[in-house]
């Protein structure tokens, strides 16, 4: 079609380019300019990273991400399933609402919401929590509000005939068709947790460090390219494996 | 549509079931704004007496910040929604290839901004990965990370950005495209003519909207700018996170008001994009 094999083959190069260095610095000991390839290989990076305590800041940020998954998917899916209902009053309106967070920069929010926090004496645990949340609940809502508004009622109907109750409905008839969508924002509301850099920077007052924070702390160092590239990468692989987790469930649930 | 037929929701149920949802949403959003916007008038002194003030606003070089972030985000979203549109032409256009490029694509979505950055860092600069590809000299690579054109951030975001409008107009375009674009071609429609009076139109609305949520979303971010910009002039994020950040609790009031102006000008750029968006499916 428009898009030439020679376009292709540029589109490809665009997409995977910047991730090469990140890939060759992780795995070099030594690679001064102008060598196209590192001198000596290694896994001098890995040690740096993990001397900068990449560990525990990886389980911090699990959990960070788990914890904003776990709150922010199950609000989205009630959301979304209201939205989709017919039943709501200015469904419009509630949708812009929810969708409110996108719009406003993060760290505007975390600033505004910083100083009340300290006043009100919140941990900064939860307000970080309460904040990735509500970051979180624009991508929840759009793919739960999706799934439900494709979602078959009529199954609904049949399980209710037979005798399921409401809950039993919930659970036997829509988690097991929606599994694929609620798998699907559920990944994207632990990355919104996981990867977030300013929000956790700003409530958390830099005593909370997760990933993405030492991350920030060693890339704006100089002469630590491969401890950089090393940490980069730990905070890119965990979420591209999930992902490919999440569409076996999918490519599953389809068949 | 009714709720009438419906087991069980009702209207009172339906806004019984939204309501977790939008409770967090309208506080956090709200105290966060209104936080924010008393501080800048100096409503909300950490210390000293409460006093109305539009001392913080005088204060910040808010033109030159809002300025220079306008610009990044227009050039980057610009960028990215060119390649965006033809990354999404070549996912949809069921070649054997396509299926590779899908895959690249769709593995840069989860890439965090922050490593973006942190890869165009060692892609661009001076004795970064590019200049060794091309076999320049690093004295003689222009400086794309800290300078004058903010290359590198734009670059990131461009980068990052493209790929998320290629899902989202792939996404719009796969359903129908195809059909479409057979029966023009049929019609005795060439490449170009296709293009522009079939492809284009359907993939209108989503090329639209996607570009205007990764200009605001460029618009608000602060990491990248922070690690691949030039120290001054800032950006509005990274002035307002230097500000809120400093020892000086006087700056924090400064701080308050770019906070502020970012977000109007956030809300200000989709209450525009919505707009044309409306007019765009009204024409069509």
């Amino acid at each position: 079609m428009l898009v030439s094999r020679l376009g292709r083959g540029a589109l490809a190069v665009w997409l995977v380019l910047p991730l090469v260095p990140l890939l060759l610095w992780a795995a070099a000991d030594r690679w001064s300019a102008p060598a196209l390839l590192p001198q000596a290989w290694g896994t001098t990076g890995l040690a740096e990273a993990r001397a900068a305590g990449a560990g525990p800041a990886a389980v911090r940020s699990a959990v960070l991400g788990t914890a904003v998954a776990v709150l922010a998917t199950p609000l989205g899916a009630l959301a979304g399933r209201a939205l989709t209902s017919g039943a709501l009053r200015a469904p419009g309106l509630v949708f812009a609402v929810l969708l409110s967070p996108l719009v406003l920069p993060p760290f505007a929010v975390a600033l505004g919401l910083d100083v009340l926090l300290l006043r009100l004496r919140v941990p900064a645990e939860v307000g970080l929590v309460l904040l990735l949340t509500v970051a979180a609940i624009p991508y929840t809502t759009v793919v739960m509000r999706a799934a439900y508004a494709a979602h078959d009622r009529h199954h609904d109907e049949e399980a209710r005939l037979l005798g399921a109750s409401a809950w039993q409905v919930v659970r036997s008839v829509h988690l097991p068709l929606l599994a694929p969508a609620v798998a699907g924002a559920a990944f994207l509301a632990f990355l919104v947790g996981w990867s977030d850099y300013v929000v956790t920077l700003l409530v958390g007052g830099g005593r909370l460090v997760t990933l993405p924070l030492l991350v920030g702390a060693a890339a704006s160092a100089t002469g630590n390219d491969a401890q950089v590239a090393v940490l980069a990468l730990s905070a890119v692989l965990p979420p591209v494996a999930l992902l490919v987790v999440i569409g076996s469930i999918g490519r599953r649930a389809r068949r | 549509m009714t709720a009438a037929g419906r087991p069980g929701v009702g209207a009172r149920r339906a806004t019984l079931l939204v309501l977790p949802a939008v409770v967090p949403v309208v506080v956090v959003v709200g105290a966060a704004l209104t936080s924010a916007a008393l501080l800048s008038l100096g409503l909300t002194p950490l210390v000293g007496r409460p006093e109305l003030s539009l001392d913080a606003w005088r204060a910040t070089e808010l033109g030159t910040s809002i300025r220079l972030s306008l610009a990044i985000a227009a050039g980057a979203t610009a960028v990215a929604t060119v390649v965006g549109l033809f990354l999404a032409l070549a996912v949809t256009a069921g070649a054997r290839r396509s299926r590779l490029l899908a895959t690249l694509s769709s593995l840069t979505i989860p890439v965090p901004h922050l490593v973006g950055a942190a890869a165009m860092g060692l892609l661009l600069a001076d004795a970064g990965f590019l200049p060794r590809l091309l076999g320049i000299a690093p004295a003689d690579w222009p400086a794309l990370v800290g300078g004058r054109w903010w290359i590198a951030v734009g670059a990131e975001y461009a980068w990052k950005e493209s790929a998320f409008i290629a899902l989202v107009v792939a996404g719009a375009l796969s359903s129908r495209v195809a059909s479409y674009t057979e029966t023009a071609a049929l019609l005795g429609a060439g490449r170009w003519a296709r293009f522009r009076h079939v492809t284009l139109p359907l993939a209108a609305p989503a090329l639209g909207a996607s570009a205007a949520v990764s200009f605001v979303y460029t618009l608000g971010s602060y990491e990248v700018a922070a690690l691949l910009g030039r120290p001054s002039p800032e950006p509005l994020p990274v002035l307002a996170v230097r500000l809120f950040t400093s020892i000086d609790l006087a700056a924090r009031p400064q701080a308050a008001a770019v906070a502020v102006t970012t977000s109007a000008l956030g809300l200000v750029a989709v209450l525009v994009s919505l707009r044309s968006l409306r007019r765009l499916a009204a024409e069509q």
